[in-house]
């Protein structure tokens, strides 16, 4: 629920609770204070006639007006003086009339009258109803206004905050920048603007700090690595090598060359992602995957792999040097993956790549094939090469997939 | 042949100056910034093997150093960032190549050579060793003047192994380079075989002594007696 609504609902239904409530108690006390009135002139009435009766000491004669009439009534039962409302049915207009009435006692040569003053409430009671319109007039009134105000405050003063919200949605770690709202007069806005921008702030230099760290931590290593490889170039010169120590000396060459490979991939996985390759162009991808596979040609051959191409001459915008890693990566997988004999097939369309080959089945879930280090158990890379092939079509918006069929593996790119 | 290697990883340079004295080249080491600029000073290389990240100092300063200066000293940058801007920014200012850590010292040797090659004047882009000869700018052998007929791959090893003669060389180093990094791919270099013998059978018809020699299953030595 939107802020406003709430608000809204909140400040509406208080208002309109107040409005009901307040209504009712003007209602009630402004009747009140008509009747009193009307009360009021009733007794100057009453003192009028008993003024006139202890002058002429009889009554007077009884009138009957529209608003006003008395009339006087000869009784034997006591009675006290009161004030009493009575409904009196008009046979013109068909309704009955609300009257206010006086009765009091007066007393001539020992008979007692009962003596009345009647009054209408007619008009009491318009001006009463009249009086609560207004008011709820102006409350309606003031509602709507309250309404519309607090529409427009809200969508001004918000402005600052939705621009607030919107900066830090379009901001990335790439990108290292938080555009900021802008100015604002609201305290607030202007506080959360400030937190934010120290927020991102600080997040982008740790996160240079930590890519910083990463960079010279794979940096580092490099010169270490090359300390080993060169003694061993040095050791394997030696005369008296059993084979036992060939064997040794092997492996660690192989480890050192897996290390190595580890590392750059990493260092190229943090440098795709800070968007470092820049430069863009069409690439045909036909001609590097022709260039690609003649480079193979010796691995594919001792693998006994049979390469079937169908390529269109395509060519997509993308960096040099990441579409080579792409393809580069895509075929190695598929050769290294293959059974011995078995094929690979690659297919370029103008919608996409597809690379199949031959090869037994994934031993692991195939949803997370293009996750870091996910691989085979047997698996001899370093896990991260798919990753790269993953990490590269994103950067670009193509689209990679895998699926499983007629014991093929296919890897599909959309561009 | 006088080569300065500006290296402060001391065991590196080490290995480096045990490898390169099998050559015959004098070696001077360097371990500073400080040190490089007074050797670069006071005398002319060959060639300059040039580490980028120093104490001291940046490599490339003494890079900018030596072409302000207008030495003719070849320099073989040997850096631990292997990334394609360091390589694009080290040749533009006047480097003659560019080696990724971790290189083999075979690697090494025979891009050193290239560049000795390449600076030195006169008739250097030919190799000989007895009746074999090599010339690099026509990428052509010969045995007893007669044209080899090589593959690419072929001629590659072959000027590899002439570059490292007597020295064993790994197939490590022979995939790497022959095939570059993406080699990692193949987990057994089987098919640096198939080369290798292709190789030494063209080179035993055409007259010349079984120079090739395999070493256990480490890799494979060009000896000349």
């Amino acid at each position: 629920m939107k802020l406003i609504s709430k608000y809204n609902r909140v400040s509406i239904l208080a208002t309109v609770a107040v409005l009901v409530a307040g209504s009712i108690c003007y209602y009630f006390i402004v009747r009140y204070a008509l009747i009193h009135q009307l009360d009021n002139a009733l007794r100057v009435e009453e003192a009028e006639i008993l003024d006139f009766v202890r002058t002429n000491n009889r009554l007077p004669a009884a009138t009957n007006y529209k608003d006003q009439h008395t009339s006087f009534v000869a009784t034997d039962q006591g009675f006290r003086r009161r004030f009493r409302n009575i409904t009196v049915y008009d046979p013109r207009e068909q309704d009955n009339d609300a009257f206010r009435q006086l009765v009091f006692p007066v007393t001539i040569d020992r008979q007692l009258y009962m003596a009345s003053v009647t009054k209408s409430e007619h008009e009491t009671e318009s001006l009463v109803w009249l009086i609560v319109l207004i008011t709820v007039g102006v409350i309606g009134l003031l509602l709507v206004i309250l309404l519309f105000t607090s529409r427009f405050l809200f969508r001004n003063t918000w402005i600052s905050f939705h621009n607030t919200l919107q900066a830090i949605r379009q901001f990335n770690l790439s990108s290292k920048k938080y555009a900021g709202a802008g100015p604002t007069d609201i305290d607030e806005f202007r506080d959360l603007d400030s937190a934010v921008q120290l927020m991102t702030g600080k997040i982008v230099k740790d996160y240079e700090t930590l890519k910083t760290f990463a960079d010279n931590a794979s940096h580092e290593m490099h010169t270490p690595l090359a300390v080993i490889n060169s003694k061993l170039d040095l050791l394997i010169q030696g005369q008296n090598l059993d084979e036992v120590q060939v064997k040794q000396l092997q492996d660690i060459y192989d480890g050192v060359r897996r290390l190595t490979k580890l590392n750059q991939s990493l260092l190229l996985l943090s440098k795709i992602e800070n968007n470092q390759f820049t430069a863009v162009k069409p690439v045909d991808l036909k001609e590097l995957i022709g260039e690609k596979l003649s480079q193979l040609e010796d691995i594919t051959r001792s693998g006994q792999l049979e390469v079937k191409t169908e390529m269109k001459a395509v060519s997509v915008p993308m960096n040099e040097y990441l579409a080579e890693i792409m393809v580069n990566n895509l075929l190695s997988n598929a050769i290294r993956h293959n059974r011995i004999p078995g094929s690979i097939s690659l297919l370029l369309r103008r919608e996409g790549l597809v690379i199949s080959n031959t090869g037994p089945a994934l031993d692991f879930d195939s949803r997370e094939i293009f996750e870091r280090f996910r691989k085979g158990d047997h698996s001899e890379g370093n896990g991260l090469g798919l990753a790269i092939v993953k990490q590269i079509c994103d950067t670009y918006g193509f689209r990679v997939s895998y699926a499983f069929a007629n014991d093929l593996h296919n890897f599909t790119v959309d561009f | 042949m006088r080569i300065l290697i500006i290296e402060d990883e001391k065991s590196l340079s080490e290995s480096i100056v045990s490898c390169l004295k099998l050559e015959n080249y004098t070696c001077d080491v360097a371990m500073d910034y400080h040190v490089a600029l007074e050797k670069i000073d006071s005398f002319d290389y060959d060639c300059i093997l040039l580490d980028i990240t120093l104490p001291g100092g940046n490599g490339l300063d003494l890079l900018r150093q030596l072409k302000e200066d207008e030495k003719m000293d070849g320099v073989l940058i040997i850096s631990a960032r292997n990334s394609l801007e360091d390589r694009i920014a080290g040749l533009q200012m006047g480097a003659d190549d560019y080696l990724a850590k971790p290189f083999h010292l075979s690697e090494l040797v025979a891009r050193v050579k290239a560049i000795i090659r390449r600076r030195s004047f006169g008739g250097s882009n030919i190799l000989h060793v007895n009746e074999l000869l090599i010339d690099t700018q026509a990428r052509t052998a010969r045995v007893n003047n007669r044209l080899l007929e090589l593959t690419r791959k072929e001629y590659q090893l072959l000027l590899y192994f002439v570059n490292n003669k007597d020295r064993v060389i790994s197939k490590n180093a022979i995939a790497g380079h022959l095939w570059g990094d993406e080699m990692e791919e193949a987990a057994n270099f089987d098919f640096i075989y198939t080369h290798v013998k292709n190789l030494r059978r063209k080179l035993i018809e055409a007259g010349t002594p079984d120079y090739i020699q395999s070493v256990y299953g480490m890799g494979y030595k060009f000896t000349v007696v």
